[in-house]
């Protein structure tokens, strides 16, 4: 299921009396989530991924805007007309319930539909099929309203009445074109939501705890459930709110191993929503960066990182966090302070000071050209096994120091150290609008 | 996704499952076509008859809570109309919702047989009195309960909580011979009546119980932070629980205020004189039911004077007594 | 620390345990070494000795002889217990059923809410005597219930009516008092719950009432817990409505007025008679009668209700 947010907008109203303005936390969002992806809303708090997320639930209703799934609006469609699976944040599992129960209530609220063989279409059909040649779209003319004696009238008038389709749901005909079909709607028995909790509980590995109550189960078994009861209802979406916020630091890998095991075992578009950029690079097939309401970048995740839009995309992704530094442009060279960095900005850029953005891993010891070389001061070296890393200043550095990230091998002294910078690894804003440049 | 070791474990000593329904093994779940109920209508339908629904479900829901709210209020309302009709108006087989006449003089003449002057002024002494003393005893054994440590001291606790499951009239029986005994109960032993309907109501374990609550929730650094100031408890309790317990004291004084106001049953037992008796007491005796002719325009002047009060309380203090109420639920 | 603290303990507990060991621990024990002295005199302190009679007179086991005639019929057994008995069962599930639907329908709402809350809340800072007075002039034979439902001269709760219609009026004065109360706690308690389980049960298609029933009530099951219990105790020792509907106990010696007798009136009357032996026994039994209700509750919420 295809999911577009077309000028998605929500504004929450302040309140004039005391001076609190309205908050636009969703503003004029336009996505395209395609299907059986995994694509997470990554953000800060506050940048409107929660609000998009319950907006697509249902649970908050846009201000403007619309939501389609597939074909389907479904902007002003009640949530649990949407088909959607949603796994809270703290999970909502109902604590009076056991696992079992919390599985199977989605589904007693459910109706399966049944291919039924349709025995008065099949006459009506069988009739026509002897009588009349082809089905009349419209009464004849010469016909209407009037009373004339016409063997097949009974016969088009039910015709007629099988257009209308006596039974809900259309009439279906099999694939040798003899019998019809129609789908009735039922109950599901005992034995099949049995037979489905098991299996989505087999699913999430729960099979062994479905006796008990959920405050008798660890965080991770809980969400397990909870996804387990989103899944259970087979949703056109899933809907994940900060997955992984509950659980700890082990679990969490664990976790979010499963949910890209889970989501592609079962190809459901998933949408989950976070503000752990690690969380949201790891799993995700795309990721959607959000700002106060504003999407920001959409790409696979590896992309953001490598290709960042602006500088707020560039600053959240990324551990350690990417180096800024103040840096100047003229005639299409770049300078940090009085070192050149690089070369091969555009020519017609106007001269003006920028940032300068450098990721940590994007620095080279020792530098590799003699010509472009950024002297800058190492304060401390921290090992950290694989890598080190370094902590170094610069007097055009936005913080007081910055980090960057070596290899092992790599033979450095505190002190002052000319090292090489990454063409690739090195990113210019504009700073007033903080757009990238290069 | 690799099992962890520490999975199997549990796996293997909490085989709860009670295993897979007889007949689910024929059933093919991928064959199972799950839809959500609604008909093949088009959104828009759906969309609409969800407005109709739920347009529907508001005005219900607002018809039961008015209707439930006008059978509230309707005694209210009777009350006041009966107190200004006359007794002919009030006696006639059809009911009238406005008075004809407006009986102001109700007011007045309903004065001669409920002297409501004399038992406001004993139900108010009585009143915060016996507030008073309540309020102390129950700072003082609050925090007690709250701060300090001392043998015994859950024990007790739970002692206390297990009284309020008995029924007062086992202590009422002794407590009875107790002030009869005592010779607190005569015709004019003013003090004597008086004390027997204050002393005995002093201690609410109730209350103990709400104003601990409160005290437990002021953070110990507090406390410790006045002992390292030198401090005495005494001290640290007038000046920082009381004032922050503030809220829950002025709920209990209001609460046992109107307790006073509504109390009947044991006023009624020790206070013969008709001098010494509090409002409740004194409203039903005087009008009793015996009389042949009830004067109901009067009774109901009465019964506003004794109402009103109460009412006004409430809406002035709406917020204390609610809150005092209502944190009796909350612990469950 | 603790060894210092010690005595200040008790002497702020003081106060209180001097108090309540003479009008709350004393009492107990003296009460129930009543219940078992026969003939016992408060005036005098004397009895005629332990007896088990004044449980076995209470229950009407026991019979009273007046003028030749031995009766077992005392008014305990023949009004005041059963009348108790049907208070219970009659008020106790219909003050919390419509208390119930009271505090969800307000929960569910925001318009005119608070004002609606206000109102529902009413009856309980009113006098319990005088709001009776106010519904005996309702239930009068020419009052508003006749003239509203047709029923003109039906005597409800003076002495011609019958105890079917006495009670009738009582309950529906006892249910009318309970409500605000039970409503608060409700409404306290719904607002406790977590939005979220009411957007699970919606996303998960669940009707209003199947989310009322499975969502709802076990999650605010400690709170009705809480309501059963107080509101079984509250009705066994119903009293107050009784006199302010139809006026001082003992006053009367008409059978209408023991339409509406009940345990604790019996006590009360007992007092003022000096039987202080049958009051102690009465009050012991219904003691008695009120634990064994509590436990089997606690009991029942073991399974059923989820903290």
């Amino acid at each position: 299921m295809e999911i577009r947010l077309v000028n998605l907008t929500k504004v929450f109203p302040g309140n004039p009396k005391k001076n609190i303005p309205d908050t636009r936390a969703v503003d004029n969002l336009d996505i395209v989530i395609p299907d059986g992806k995994l694509i997470g809303l990554l953000g800060p708090s506050g940048c409107g991924k929660s609000t998009t997320l319950y907006m697509i639930a249902g649970l908050l209703e846009p201000t403007s805007g619309e939501i389609w799934f597939g074909d389907e609006d479904v902007t002003r469609l009640s949530p649990e007309k949407r088909g959607i699976g949603l796994v809270f944040q703290n999970y909502a599992l109902y604590p009076h319930m056991t696992v079992y129960k919390n599985i199977a209530f989605p589904l007693t609220n459910l109706l399966v539909e049944d291919p039924v063989v349709d025995e008065k279409g099949n006459k009506i059909l069988a009739f026509y099929r002897k009588h009349v040649k082809a089905l009349p779209t419209e009464i004849p003319t010469h016909l209407k309203g009037e009373k004339v004696k016409n063997p097949f009238k009974n016969g088009r008038e039910e015709i007629l009445k099988f257009d209308c389709s006596h039974i809900a749901g259309d009439p279906i005909l099999d694939d040798k074109g003899e019998q019809l079909y129609v789908t009735r709607k039922r109950h599901l028995t005992k034995i099949e939501m049995d037979k489905l909790i098991r299996e989505t509980a087999k699913l999430v590995q729960i099979e062994q705890y479905l006796t008990r109550k959920p405050n008798q189960l660890s965080g991770g078994q809980q969400q397990r459930v909870a996804i387990a009861r989103a899944l259970v209802k087979r949703p056109r979406v899933l809907l994940l709110d900060e997955p992984l916020s509950n659980l700890d630091a082990r679990l969490r890998l664990q976790t979010r191993e499963e949910i890209k095991r889970l989501q592609r075992d079962t190809g459901i578009t998933t949408i989950f929503v976070t503000h752990d950029q690690e969380e949201a690079m790891s799993i995700s097939d795309e990721i959607v960066v959000m700002k106060l309401g504003v999407e920001q970048q959409r790409d696979h995740p590896q992309e953001v990182y490598n290709d960042p839009k602006n500088m707020f995309v560039a600053q959240f992704l990324g551990t350690p966090p990417i180096n800024m530094f103040n840096g100047h442009v003229k005639k299409g060279v770049l300078t940090i302070g009085d070192d050149v960095i690089r070369e091969d900005l555009p020519k017609d850029l106007d001269e003006q000071d920028v940032y300068v953005g450098i990721r940590p891993e994007g620095f080279l010891v020792p530098a590799d050209k003699k010509d472009y070389v950024f002297n800058i001061n190492v304060d401390m070296i921290e090992t950290m096994g694989r890598d080190i890393s370094l902590v170094g200043s610069h007097k055009e550095s936005i913080k007081p120091s910055f980090k960057a990230i070596l290899d092992a091998d790599t033979k450095v002294n505190v002190g002052p150290l000319a090292v090489g910078v990454k063409p690739n690894k090195c990113f210019v804003f504009l700073k007033d609008t903080e757009e990238r440049v290069i | 996704m690799a099992v962890l070791p520490f999975k199997r474990k549990k796996q293997e000593t909490f085989v709860e499952d009670t295993g897979a329904m007889k007949g689910s093994q024929n059933i093919d779940t991928k064959k199972l076509k799950l839809v959500i109920r609604v008909s093949n209508s088009s959104v828009e339908t759906i969309e609409k008859r969800d407005k109709v629904l739920k347009i529907i479900s508001t005005i219900l829901v607002y018809a039961f809570l008015v209707v439930m709210a006008l059978v509230i209020i309707l005694p209210f309302y009777w009350m006041i109309i009966t107190s200004l009709k006359t007794d002919t108006e009030i006696r006639a087989t059809t009911q009238t919702f406005w008075p004809q006449i407006i009986m102001w003089s109700n007011y007045a003449d309903c004065l001669g047989r409920f002297n409501f002057p004399l038992y406001l002024g004993n139900t108010l002494i009585v009143g915060i009195i016996s507030t008073i003393g309540t309020l102390i005893t129950t700072i003082f054994a609050a925090f007690a309960f709250a701060r300090l440590e001392f043998r015994g001291k859950d024990t007790l606790f739970t002692i206390f909580l297990m009284t309020m499951m008995i029924p007062g009239e086992m202590m009422v029986i002794t407590n009875y011979i107790t002030v009869a005994n005592l010779g607190m109960l005569g015709e004019d032993n003013a003090i004597g009546v008086f004390a027997a309907m204050i002393v005995p109501f002093w201690v609410s374990v109730f209350y103990i119980y709400l104003l601990r609550q409160n005290f437990k929730q002021i953070p110990n650094e507090l406390y410790f932070a006045s002992k390292v100031d030198g401090k005495s408890d005494w001290n640290y309790l007038w000046r920082v629980m009381v004032p922050l317990a503030m809220p829950t004291l002025i709920s209990i004084f209001i609460l046992k205020l109107m307790g006073s106001w509504n109390s009947y049953v044991w006023p009624n037992l020790v206070a013969d004189n008709e001098n010494f008796r509090l409002i409740s007491n004194g409203l039903r005796s005087s009008f009793t039911a015996t009389d042949g002719n009830p004067q109901y325009g009067l009774q109901m002047a009465a019964t506003v004077l004794v109402t009103v009060p109460l009412l006004l309380l409430f809406i002035f203090f709406r917020k204390y007594i609610m809150r005092g109420v209502g944190r009796a639920g909350i612990k469950g | 620390m603790e060894k210092k603290n010690n005595w200040k303990a008790w002497l702020y507990l003081a106060p209180v345990i001097i108090l309540m060991a003479v009008f709350t621990f004393y009492p107990l024990i003296n009460t129930i070494g009543i219940s078992f002295l026969a003939d016992y005199d408060y005036t005098t302190g004397t009895s005629s000795g332990f007896t088990f009679d004044n449980f076995a007179f209470v229950l009407g086991l026991k019979g009273v002889e007046s003028g030749g005639t031995v009766s077992y019929l005392t008014d305990v057994i023949q009004y005041a217990i059963p009348n108790t008995f049907i208070i219970v069962i009659v008020t106790v599930p219909l003050s919390i059923i419509i208390a119930l639907l009271i505090a969800v329908g307000l929960n569910s709402i925001r318009w005119v809410k608070s004002v609606l809350q206000t109102i529902f809340f009413m009856p309980y800072v009113t006098n319990a005597i005088a709001v009776g007075m106010v519904f005996a002039v309702i239930f009068e034979s020419t009052g508003l219930w006749n003239y509203v439902f047709g029923t003109m001269g039906t005597d409800w709760i003076n002495n011609g009516a019958s105890s079917a219609n006495a009670m009738f009026a009582l309950c529906v004065y006892i249910v009318w008092h309970a409500l605000p109360y039970k409503i608060l706690i409700f409404l306290s308690g719904l607002q406790n719950i977590d939005k979220q389980y009411y957007q699970a049960a919606q996303l998960d298609a669940a009707g209003k009432f199947k989310t009322l029933m499975n969502v709802t009530v076990p999650l605010l099951s400690p709170q009705i817990l809480y309501i059963m219990i107080t509101s079984f105790i509250g009705s066994f020792k119903e009293y107050s409505s009784v006199v302010g509907l139809i006026g001082k106990p003992g006053t009367s010696g008409d059978v209408g007025y023991r339409n509406m007798y009940t345990i604790v009136y019996y006590i009360y009357d007992s007092i003022a008679v000096n039987q202080t032996h049958y009051a102690s026994a009465a009050a012991l039994m219904l003691f008695i009668v009120i634990l064994i209700f509590t436990l089997i509750q606690f009991k029942v919420s073991k399974t059923r209700v989820h903290y």
